[in-house]
């Protein structure tokens, strides 16, 4: 009786002990010198590290310390343990609106961060654009090409092994528009049931990566010949050929923890305000090739690198931006049709 | 009648304590660690599988969703019979090893005692890596095969429940021959000498003397192959293309995708239970 009394999601002592014990950045510290920040590590970490992060600590004696991966699991972790430990991680649009909905994350002070000009999509009240990314279509040069994803689904006459992403967000709405849905449905919301049709259809010939390294990877050992992956990763191989074409645009939002320090919070306004100069996207871009929001970064991009990047004019006239909305109302059906889907 | 006897009885159990205690505080290092890194996450982990996570109050719901589900029993089973088949697989190959091991010279014996210790220097992850390299479409085996002209095609090693099989195999290898060669070196020789002056042929004195003598051994270590082929998760997540799932991949989705500690703590609690009984049973086996 006295446990139903507890307040939802109480940290239980036990835990919030063992974390305390292992987190080094206490919020309570008298001087902040450390911020610990989460993301899904690899080049864009590097990248980070060069463009934003050394310079900050040149200047503001503030260390960030990248913590590898980030995500929703991991905030609600947190949260649930009462120890707060990473304050800021980055999400995709279908985990801000879960974020948002299970009250993780706080609002971001615009005001306070005061960015540079940038694209308006990118200005969210709970999550501030770092950069834009696709998914997109990528296979070995020595198979035939496909021009859209019906034919990248079609095993008969394009054989091959296709590398998908064990992630049900990053494969169904591919899955979807092989079954016959338009790109604009598609950024509406998806059939299911076609989507799982698809999957169902070729799925003894897949290998479900979980990593977006393992994406090359596999074309390179040629354990697959087609893969659907995310642009920076499969983009820059000599070996491997890629299109935009129907690609899935989606930004990668910055969110902060609920519970972090006012302290806290002002570094963090100033750290991301670094990050909206268009100087220290460019930085960013040419290392990853993902790009910032920033309005004057597509001027100072260099001409031969536009085919490449996911927001120049020509790539993103082909592809079309996910509705977040929609996966967060069906992420339960989802989540529990992915399962089946991949124990049956 | 020396009151000697009576003196020194009367201070022995006093004495024995005090070498007890002593021996007492040389473990409590050993217990405060198993007690702190061990029963304790331990028992945070029952208590969160009895722990509604939106009240926080005492539950059985957690364990009904699993039993409902059914997802989470099948992959336990699967992988039950997948560490069954690995252990038995690893069996197969790790007896004749060790047995031969035990009639090399003791030179030729360090050798390749040194060349099984050695696969410990190299990091599951590298070794299960190797397959790929090994077995891999574009892989050694698989170039020969193309390049002699007995398939057209690739040979599909990798990617499936076989591939997983194999890699596991790999890696459990040393774990079974290692103790089962310190068992098997246990046994008097002097029995099968006996055996042979008493006529026996060399088939029979394998097959009377020394087989069930080197069962205990045997099974000692196909317990121990059992157990831990119960939770791998990095063959199954690279040799098997997210294919086969196994109970840590299920609950590595669990806790850092879905944040559901709760069944993923239940799936713990089942899964060490089921092991505990396994344990138990070849205990009860052993004496009876």
């Amino acid at each position: 009786m006295q446990m139903k009394d507890r307040a939802p999601r109480a940290p239980t002592g036990l835990m919030a002990l063992t974390l305390s014990g292992l987190a080094l950045a206490s919020p309570a510290a008298a001087e902040l010198t450390e911020l610990h920040v989460m993301n899904a590590g690899g080049l864009y970490a590097d990248a980070l590290d060069k463009c934003v992060n050394d310079a900050f600590f040149d200047s503001t004696g503030i260390k960030v310390i990248q913590e590898v991966p980030g995500g929703y699991a991991k905030l609600a972790s947190q949260a649930q343990a009462g120890v707060v430990a990473n304050v800021v991680s980055d999400a995709a649009t279908g985990e801000l609106y879960r974020e948002i909905a299970e009250g993780l994350i706080e609002p971001i002070n615009y005001d306070a961060l005061a960015p540079e000009p940038m694209f308006d999509e990118a200005r969210h009240e709970y999550g501030f654009g770092a950069s834009y990314y696709s998914t997109i279509m990528a296979w070995r040069k020595d198979v035939k090409a496909p021009s859209n994803f019906v034919e990248f689904f079609d095993t008969e006459n394009f054989p091959g092994t296709r590398g998908l992403p064990d992630y049900p967000d990053f494969v169904l709405p591919f899955a979807a528009l092989a079954a016959g849905m338009t790109t604009e449905e598609v950024s509406q919301g998806l059939d299911l049931d076609l989507a799982f049709e698809t999957l169902n259809r070729v799925k003894d010939d897949v290998i479900w990566w979980q990593a977006g390294a393992q994406s090359a990877q596999l074309l390179k050992d040629n354990e697959a010949q087609y893969v659907i992956s995310w642009s920076g990763r499969v983009i820059g191989h000599d070996d491997i050929a890629w299109s935009f074409q129907d690609g899935m645009l989606d930004v990668s939002w910055w969110v902060v923890a609920k519970g972090a320090s006012d302290e806290e919070k002002e570094v963090l306004w100033k750290w991301m305000h670094e990050q909206s100069k268009p100087s220290v996207q460019l930085c960013i871009t040419e290392e990853t090739s993902y790009p910032g929001p920033a309005l004057g970064l597509a001027e100072m991009l260099p001409a031969e690198m536009l085919p490449t990047i996911p927001t120049s004019e020509q790539n993103k006239a082909v592809q079309w931006l996910l509705n977040g909305q929609w996966w967060f109302d069906n992420a339960a059906e989802i989540e529990t049709r992915w399962n089946e889907f991949k124990l049956q | 009648m020396t009151p000697g006897p009576d003196r020194v009885a009367g201070r022995a159990p006093s004495a024995r304590f005090r070498v007890l205690a002593a021996r007492g505080l040389l473990v409590l290092p050993a217990v405060a660690f198993l007690l702190f890194f061990l029963d304790l996450p331990l028992g945070v982990t029952l208590w969160w599988s009895l722990r509604d996570p939106d009240t926080g109050g005492l539950t059985a719901g957690n364990y009904a969703d699993f039993v409902n589900s059914k997802t989470y029993v099948t992959i336990i089973l699967r992988t039950a019979m997948l560490a069954g088949s690995v252990t038995v697989m690893t069996a197969l190959i790790g007896y004749p090893l060790a047995y031969w091991m035990l009639r090399l010279s003791p030179r030729a014996q360090a050798v390749v005692f040194a060349l099984i210790v050695m696969t410990f220097w190299v990091p599951i992850l590298v070794r299960t890596y190797a397959w790929i390299v090994i077995f891999g479409n574009a892989g050694l085996v698989n170039r020969m095969l193309l390049w002699s002209g007995l398939t057209d095609s690739p040979m599909a090693f990798l990617y499936n429940v076989r591939g997983v099989a194999f890699g596991m195999v790999n890696v459990m290898l040393p774990l079974m021959v290692l103790p089962l060669f310190a068992g098997m070196r246990r046994i008097d020789s002097r029995l099968m000498t006996a055996a042979e002056t008493l006529g026996a042929t060399s088939g029979q004195v394998f097959r009377k003397v020394f087989l069930p003598l080197s069962l205990p051994p045997l099974a000692a270590s196909s317990i121990l192959v059992f157990i831990l082929s119960l939770g791998f998760y990095i063959t199954p997540a690279i040799l098997g293309g997210g294919r086969v799932p196994m109970i840590a991949n299920m609950m590595d989705l669990l806790v850092n995708r879905f944040a559901r500690w709760e069944i993923a703590s239940v799936n713990a609690i089942v899964l060490l239970v089921a092991t505990l009984l396994v344990y138990g049973i070849y205990q009860w086996l052993r004496r009876s």
